[in-house]
């Protein structure tokens, strides 16, 4: 296994936000990482990134377990890709690429640093705009530099966190086509912390579901998104569709175009129906 | 343009045979950018020396340097010109070069470590901290007579204290940005409430010596204050070239992608901030508050050599050395034969040459 998480926990202070984490991404792989908003998500990307160390438990890549690694020999291992922010400053495209490569040179880039980083720009199809700023690039190609700034990296890990939350369908679908794209070629394991089910459905091999700090699902698609488990992480009445060996999620509706979510999920009986005694839906 | 998306065969990896790597042809541009301004910075500083009331040459001022460093004997006709330029002309142009340079290593340090562009160095506090320091051993002074070094060891102690104050209380939180320029906001207040407590109760001569100090200049200029600060500049450049990648990964790419990149976020920021504040307690000590130039001197440089760190710290340098040193010669000819600090000047120079940078430069300064 390419990428291993055995048992891992993390907390803030007393706060607890992973628990006993444990699953496994295969070299080559593209696994989701699904979850409501402050299931810990970001915090287990983190965790493996070496952004945050975990209190317990253990993240090992090829056979090589994190902890023992250095900070810096970890960096070549295990690459992160943040959702794209706003910098203070303005760095050409190549040079924020050159940043995927901190952790291979010394003080100034090498010949072979400049190679990976021209590799990498042009992989991501960013040959025009090398030159450019950050600024002047639109989102989904700001978001394809740190792609880019990863690849550079040259990990046998790539995580991201949420990078397509802030772009439009075209740019979201690109990203998603891309990573999955550079874990084939490169047989590297990825992990994404994304929120749309139905894009992980569709463009991930492995799907793992956090549900307050602990792993409630872990595989296939089809395996991993079932209506029990979507209902009771996201609380949201739903219907999932396999058709075409693809995986589709729903939000279910009843006649009235009304979706249970929250409280009112008890509404339903345990075939996913409406219950006789349930209270009649009143558009409020 | 779009993204090379064919679903297969894989696009090959850069086709194109690669003679010419583009960045290599920048690093080299960049490194003729720095070398033409220590050309600049070289005759400016020996022009910055003719420019005053006795009048001196260009090639007086070679002669000079000639018969310093290498030995020799001068005329009685050059005696004079001899001793105005080696004692007073090039300590002052020195001085201000050098405290310059400082500021803005300084500030660019500044900058990078709290991601924000509108820091400097003197956002900690520094400076309010090092007036008092210096108001305070006036007042106790009284009407005796002080000793140069005596001010200046009081800004010094009491600059440092406060940034070593701001840094424990810092390191408490983690260093978090907010914390840090929260922290220097507060140590501002405080400590220009205790200078105007000082104000309040001191006598006219006291007064007068205590906001006289606040006037950053370079008049008083001795070749020993030239060394000290001098010395602490040349040192710290190399210093922070060596921690320039670092500091690039955490000013573009935010502290947890640092972190990814193999960076120790914490001890970094710690360890280059107190070198910035270093470098702005010593400048401050020797010349008062000089403002400004550890604001726009980043930001200049970063116009003329980009923002990365391995080539903009050393332009930062040349950039404020020459701007401090601009606003010095500008200062001793606007109403010659009277000397307008430069701490004055820099204000009335910098400040419409940042408001040109905003207007036209959107994106840098962005």
């Amino acid at each position: 296994m390419s990428l291993s998480v055995q048992h891992l926990s993390f907390s803030y202070g007393p706060r607890r936000i992973l628990e006993d984490v444990t699953f496994e991404v295969a070299p080559g792989a593209f696994c989701a990482l699904l979850g409501p908003n402050g299931s810990g998500k970001s915090t287990l990307v983190k965790a493996i990134a070496g952004v945050h160390r975990a209190k317990s438990g253990t993240v090992t890549v090829e056979g090589r377990e994190t902890s023992s690694l250095g900070r810096r020999e970890l960096a070549r291992v295990v690459g992160y890709v943040p959702q794209a922010g706003d910098a203070p400053f303005d760095l050409t495209v190549r040079e924020a690429v050159m940043l995927g490569r901190t952790p291979h040179f010394g003080i100034a880039p090498r010949a072979e640093d400049r190679a990976k980083v021209e590799d990498a720009i042009a992989r991501m199809g960013l040959g025009d705009p090398a030159e450019r700023s950050m600024s002047e690039l639109s989102g989904g190609q700001a978001q394809r530099a740190l792609i880019a700034r990863a690849l550079a990296q040259d990990t046998r890990v790539l995580l991201l966190d949420e990078p397509t939350s802030a772009l439009d369908l075209r740019y979201q679908i690109e990203t998603l086509q891309l990573v999955r794209q550079i874990t084939r070629e490169e047989g590297i394991s990825a992990l994404i912390a994304i929120h749309d089910l139905n894009h992980a459905a569709r463009y991930c091999d492995q799907i793992v579901v956090l549900h307050g700090g602990r792993l409630v699902a872990d595989g296939s698609p089809a395996e991993a998104l079932r209506v029990p488990v979507l209902r009771s992480v996201y609380e949201v009445d739903v219907e999932v569709d396999a058709r075409e060996g693809a995986v589709e999620v729903r939000p279910r509706v009843d006649a009235a175009g009304f979706t249970r979510t929250g409280a009112r999920l008890v509404e339903l009986d345990e075939h996913g129906g409406i219950r006789a005694d349930a209270v009649a839906v009143v558009p409020r | 343009m779009t993204a090379t998306l064919q679903k297969q065969p894989a696009p090959a990896p850069a086709p194109s045979p690669e003679p010419s790597d583009p960045s290599r042809g920048r690093e080299l541009r960049k490194s003729l950018v720095l070398a033409a301004g220590a050309v600049v910075s070289v005759i400016a500083l020996i022009a910055a020396v003719t420019i005053g009331t006795a009048g001196v040459g260009f090639d007086d001022v070679l002669r000079s340097l000639q018969v310093s460093i290498f030995g020799g004997t001068i005329s009685a006709d050059f005696a004079s010109s001899y001793a105005v330029i080696t004692q007073l002309r090039l300590p002052r142009v020195l001085l201000a070069f050098a405290a310059g340079a400082a500021l803005s290593v300084s500030g660019v340090l500044m900058q990078g470590l709290l991601r924000n562009p509108l820091v400097s160095p003197f956002t900690l506090g520094v400076s309010p901290a090092a007036a008092f320091g210096a108001a305070l051993v006036i007042t106790l002074a009284g009407t005796n007579q002080l000793p140069a070094w005596a001010t200046i060891a009081g800004a010094m102690v009491m600059a440092l204290a406060v940034s070593a104050i701001v840094l424990g209380i810092a390191t408490a939180r983690r260093m978090a940005v907010a914390t840090l320029l929260l922290l220097g906001i507060a140590m501002t207040q405080i400590f220009e409430a205790l200078t105007s407590a000082l104000q309040f109760t001191a006598n006219e001569n006291t007064l007068q010596a205590i906001i006289r100090w606040t006037f950053g200049s370079v008049n008083d200029a001795t070749w020993s204050d030239v060394i000290i600060v001098g010395v602490i500049t040349v040192i710290a450049v190399p210093v922070t070239l060596l921690f320039s990648k670092d500091l690039n990964a955490i000013a573009f790419a935010g502290d947890d992608a640092a972190r990814s990149f193999g960076v120790n976020v914490g001890p970094v920021r710690i360890g280059l901030i107190a070198l910035s504040v270093t470098l702005a307690a010593v400048v401050v000590s020797f010349c008062g508050i000089i403002g400004f130039v550890g604001l726009v001197g980043p930001h200049i440089a970063r116009l003329a050599i980009g923002a990365d760190h391995r080539h903009l710290l050393p332009f930062a340098a040349l950039s404020g050395g020459l701007l401090l040193l601009i606003a010095d010669a500008v200062g001793r000819t606007v109403i010659a034969p009277a000397v307008v600090p430069v701490g004055i000047v820099v204000a009335f120079i910098g400040g419409p040459v940042f408001i040109y940078l905003i207007l036209t430069r959107r994106n840098t300064l962005k």
